[in-house]
């Protein structure tokens, strides 16, 4: 009974792997779509300005990221503890500070091109490795790794020359909810949202 | 002194070396791997206080009226000099091809690329490597044991904290005399944080506890640089389980 169980989920897995492999096209579309869009926000530079970029990039990144995920992997084990509001109030101002801190980073342009290197499978997950290449200097790998929602791949997680974003922000949240609770997590990052959208 | 008591001094010193280190990796799986929390964010606090004052603005200054041709001169330069370190960690991580290749991109750096200050061997073929003592404790297995915040110095561990110890008994400019090492010592300090600006700037505009960030960071490059680039993944079969959302955490 077992080993027919075992099996089962061996095939399963395997079934899962072969329908992600088969379909990382889809989920290379999602990630060059939206290193084009950045592409294009830095182009529009200073030109458009702070605002003019958010707005840019604000549909791309709301529709190319899992923020139901991303935010129950961050906030950690506090997320089952938090209120309905709470997490609702805390997704709003996550996808709010994505967008602010790509329209600031992505603010200028000096030749750098993004490239897809290639994609594997890993279990129901795609891994798509690309790297930023400014016209010197070394290239920045960035790795995505992308699941399917409701046949839809979504970005899970960013890692940029080895640091997985993921994890970063989820030391940095679950060290401030411990000392200041979730509330206070929310309204630091709302500030740092408003801190962004005073820049140019 | 006599030969038992040599003997017996050199036990009492290992059993306390013991003791010590048995402390340590006790420890070191207590508080997420940083039992020293309180400490290390004191100095974190002393090292950001300086930074912020000092190191910082004088930084910018330089970055601002260092035109760029000179600031690649000299960070070539001080790269160069620090090259003997990577060669002989190189030796003793066992990766030859790789010691061979970056003695010869040293030869070619020191000599056509006058003393360092150029970097022809790039564009032979002879890529710079990044191998420290720390990530040769690494190669071999060494965990990274108790995390440490140093002052002036900044993120380390037990197992990085001989890395610039080495680093400084192989370089060169630490026997010349004082009045070449200080001056030489300022100019790549400031020059290394110079470099680091961008990184900062990203800190300071991303983390809402900058001691953990930081920390997790370091860890995370660190892991990075000890597996050249490819780091095993980790925690998947968690995340399959159900268990928890570690795979997802970490992709290479």
């Amino acid at each position: 009974m077992k080993l027919l169980k075992s099996l089962f989920a061996a095939s399963l897995l395997l079934l899962s792997g072969l329908a992600a492999a088969a379909d990382d096209a889809g989920a290379k579309t999602v990630v060059e779509k939206l290193h084009e869009s950045l592409l294009g926000a830095m182009q529009a530079g200073s030109k458009a300005g702070f605002k003019g970029r958010e707005e840019m990039l604000a549909p791309v990144i709301t529709s190319s990221f899992d923020f139901d995920s991303i935010c129950r992997i961050v906030t950690g084990r506090h997320w089952k503890a938090a209120s309905d509001e709470q997490k609702a109030r805390f997704i709003e101002v996550f996808k709010k500070l994505s967008v602010a801190t790509y329209a600031s980073n992505f603010s200028s342009f000096s030749g750098e091109k993004f490239q897809t290197e290639g994609s594997e499978a890993d279990h129901d997950a795609l891994i798509v490795r690309t790297t930023l290449r400014p016209t010197e200097g070394e290239p920045v790998p960035l790795n995505y790794l992308l699941r399917q929602t409701n046949g839809q791949w979504l970005i899970m997680n960013v890692v940029a020359q080895g640091v997985s974003d993921l994890s970063l922000k989820r030391a940095d949240y679950t060290a401030v909810i411990k000392s200041e609770g979730f509330d206070s997590l929310i309204k630091r990052l709302e500030k740092k949202v408003a801190d962004m959208s005073q820049g140019s | 002194m006599t030969e038992f008591s040599v003997l017996s001094r050199l036990l009492a010193a290992t059993a306390v070396l013991l003791a010590v280190t048995g402390c340590a990796s006790n420890d070191a799986a207590k508080n997420g791997g940083d039992p020293y929390e309180n400490m290390n964010r004191k100095f974190y606090t002393f090292n950001d206080t300086l930074d912020k004052h000092f190191v910082e603005p004088v930084a910018k200054k330089y970055a601002q009226y260092t035109p760029d041709p000179v600031r690649n001169g000299i960070t070539n330069f001080f790269d160069n000099t620090g090259y003997l370190n990577t060669i002989a960690n190189d030796l003793l991580q066992g990766k030859f091809t790789q010691t061979a290749s970056d003695s010869g991109r040293f030869l070619v750096n020191s000599t056509i690329g006058v003393g360092g200050l150029f970097d022809p061997a790039t564009s032979m073929g002879l890529k710079q490597h990044n191998e420290d003592l720390g990530q040769t404790f690494g190669k071999w297995g060494a965990k990274e044991g108790a995390y440490l915040m140093l002052p002036l110095m900044g993120p380390s561990s037990f197992r990085d904290i001989g890395s610039p110890v080495m680093d400084m008994f192989l370089n060169p400019l630490t026997y010349f005399a004082s009045v070449v090492t200080i001056p030489a010592g300022v100019v790549s300090a400031v020059n290394t944080r110079a470099n680091l600006l961008d990184a900062t700037r990203i800190r300071d505009q991303a983390a809402l506890d900058p001691y953990t960030f930081v920390r997790e960071a370091w860890r995370q490059q660190r892991e990075y640089d000890i597996y050249d680039g490819n780091p095993p993944g980790d925690g998947y079969e968690d995340y399959i389980e159900g268990q928890g959302d570690a795979a997802v955490l970490r992709v290479y």
